[in-house]
């Protein structure tokens, strides 16, 4: 008796298990269906199971992710404050590279930007994945950490970086501000055009020449973000009224944006872009270049003008899944093939911003 | 009488020799003190003296009123910053109220429905914006960044607050078509 008790609890405790795993996989295989851009396979909807879940959702959407419950953290809002050494890392092939951020402990201990992590406090990074880096980066705060890297030109240094609390700048302006060169490295909803705006404003001042001086926006870092922010940042640039782009979405939806009426920029622009400028800040370069405004200097686009939401699922895991697509005014789009620049570069000069920034500005087409 | 004459002849070497060399008193001993009174010496020292002194005090109070410039501007940067963040404080309060009228909007038909789900997840970006605008005014002082660094942050934090407020406007607007 006490045993048939036992199996009855234990399998009702399995039921419960199952319909709790079956409950998100079914909600994920109802939204793919509804609003996945393009349908998907119903075959491959099917097939969708928890065992490697990320993968089977891959091969439906290249740029589907699952983030489990607690894990998930909303997009790109700005500005945030953070403990650490004011650098954020990302993966270039297999070789981690240091995106240093302006007033951050790395910048002033004197780390270059853009710089190959070879080192934390003498162990070579060499194997490790990001998220094991990622973790002896993190310390508390006051306290420091010895990085050595290999230098942009050639060579190796270490240096010591006081892990400190920092806000970084929504649009930083890089030094020399004679040199007029702003770096946005995402597109936060409502927050970086205004951002944009006031560096802009701050950086000219009263002078009316300086106004119509050539401006440099690095994009090379910038990932993506909120694609109508890449559309109020393009239009900032172009008079009111111009065709911005479509964004295409599911069963022919369709909708024209255009460039809104208020202040506008009539200064001649450049965009440094590279293999990491993606998404909205690939759709920005792209409606800016359709329309002859800018002349994109560095490397080819990553290739991605589509946009994703995020759907909460009844487990509080979250779903990201493609649901829109955006066409250039031409009705082309950067899925795939990226922005090809005016003005390539080789890897070595796209890492160094001043040797970039003297290339951009002697040029023309 | 022999000791006298000694006594004149070093006196008449002691003022000869006050004559020769450097007037200045600085280069010390007893002779250059004899030529320095003798050849206006002290008088160009005390004159050089008051004229650095002078110019000590011109220092100090360039140093003062630049400390009271620096106090000025920082009380001022102080002032601008406490308006801010009350500025912050009630938008944050309106769009609370916002917020909550929205949660209670009951939607009539399909179509409503669509746009009350659109307005409160709008409403609620706004909200975690403006609460992020707080947290970075509050740590605006402690964000690691330089002075004129600083400066632009402050102004791109009152950007964005014009814009949040300007999406506020629009929000409300839209939130008081949906309530008729």
């Amino acid at each position: 008796m006490r045993r048939a008790l036992v199996a009855a609890v234990f399998l009702a405790v399995l039921m419960a298990a199952q319909c709790l795993h079956a409950a998100p996989l079914d909600a994920i295989r109802d939204i793919l269906r509804r609003h996945l851009l393009n349908p998907p396979d119903e075959a491959a909807l099917a097939a969708l199971s928890d065992e490697d879940l990320p993968g089977k959702l891959r091969d439906i959407d290249p740029y589907a992710r699952i983030f489990p419950a607690g894990e998930y953290r909303a997009p790109v809002a700005g500005g945030n404050s953070w403990v650490g050494i004011g650098a954020g890392l990302a993966l270039r092939g297999e070789a981690p590279v240091l995106h240093v951020y302006r007033g951050g402990g790395a910048d002033r201990a004197g780390v270059p930007d853009r710089v190959r992590l070879l080192q934390i406090d003498g162990q070579p990074v060499v194997g490790l994945d990001p998220e094991a880096i990622a973790l002896r980066l993190k310390g508390q705060e006051g306290s420091t950490v010895r990085l050595g890297v290999a230098l942009p030109g050639g060579g190796e240094e270490s240096f010591t970086v006081r892990r400190e609390v920092f806000s970084p700048l929504d649009v930083e302006l890089i030094p020399p501000g004679t040199q007029r060169v702003v770096r946005i490295r995402e597109f936060a909803g409502g927050l970086t055009r205004p951002a944009l705006r006031a560096t802009l404003d701050f950086m000219s001042g009263q002078d009316s020449a300086a106004k119509a001086t050539r401006v440099i926006i690095d994009l090379r870092d910038a990932p993506g973000g909120d694609l109508y922010e890449a559309f109020d940042l393009a239009g900032l640039f172009l008079p009111p009224g111009t065709h911005l782009g479509t964004i295409r979405g599911r069963d022919g939806y369709a909708m024209e944006i255009h460039a809104p009426h208020g202040d506008k920029y009539s200064m001649p622009l450049t965009l440094l872009v590279g293999p990491e400028t993606a998404s909205a800040a690939e759709i920005f370069a792209g409606i800016l270049r359709q329309h002859e405004r800018v002349l994109l200097v560095g490397q080819t686009t990553y290739g991605k003008c589509a946009s994703q939401t995020d759907a909460r699922l009844s487990d509080g895991s979250v779903l990201r899944y493609t649901n829109k697509e955006v066409l250039f005014p031409g009705g082309d789009t950067c899925t795939g093939t990226g922005l090809t620049p005016d003005l390539a570069v080789g890897d070595d000069e796209l890492d160094m911003l001043p040797r970039l920034v003297e290339r951009a500005q002697s040029f023309s087409p | 009488m022999r000791t006298a004459i000694l006594i004149s002849i070093l006196l008449a070497a002691m003022l000869l020799g006050g004559c020769a060399g450097q007037h200045d008193p600085r280069t010390g001993g007893f002779f250059g003190g004899v030529a320095g009174l003798g050849g206006g010496g002290y008088k160009d020292r005390v004159a050089e003296r008051e004229a650095r002194l002078a110019e000590l005090r011109a220092t100090q109070s360039e140093l003062d009123a630049e400390k009271g410039q620096l106090e000025t501007q920082k009380s001022a940067a102080q002032a601008q910053l406490d308006k801010d963040q009350a500025r912050v404080k009630a938008m944050q309060t309106e769009i609370a109220a916002l917020d909550k009228k929205t949660k209670s909007l009951a939607a009539k038909d399909g179509a409503d429905k669509q746009r009350v789900a659109d307005l409160q997840k709008r409403v609620t970006d706004l909200k975690g914006k403006m609460n992020k605008q707080a947290s970075s005014l509050d740590d605006l002082e402690g964000s690691g960044l330089g002075d004129a660094d600083m400066d632009l942050r402050r102004k791109q934090l009152e950007a964005q607050r014009d814009a949040l407020r300007k999406e506020y406007d629009l929000l409300m607007k839209m939130q008081m078509e949906l309530a008729q």
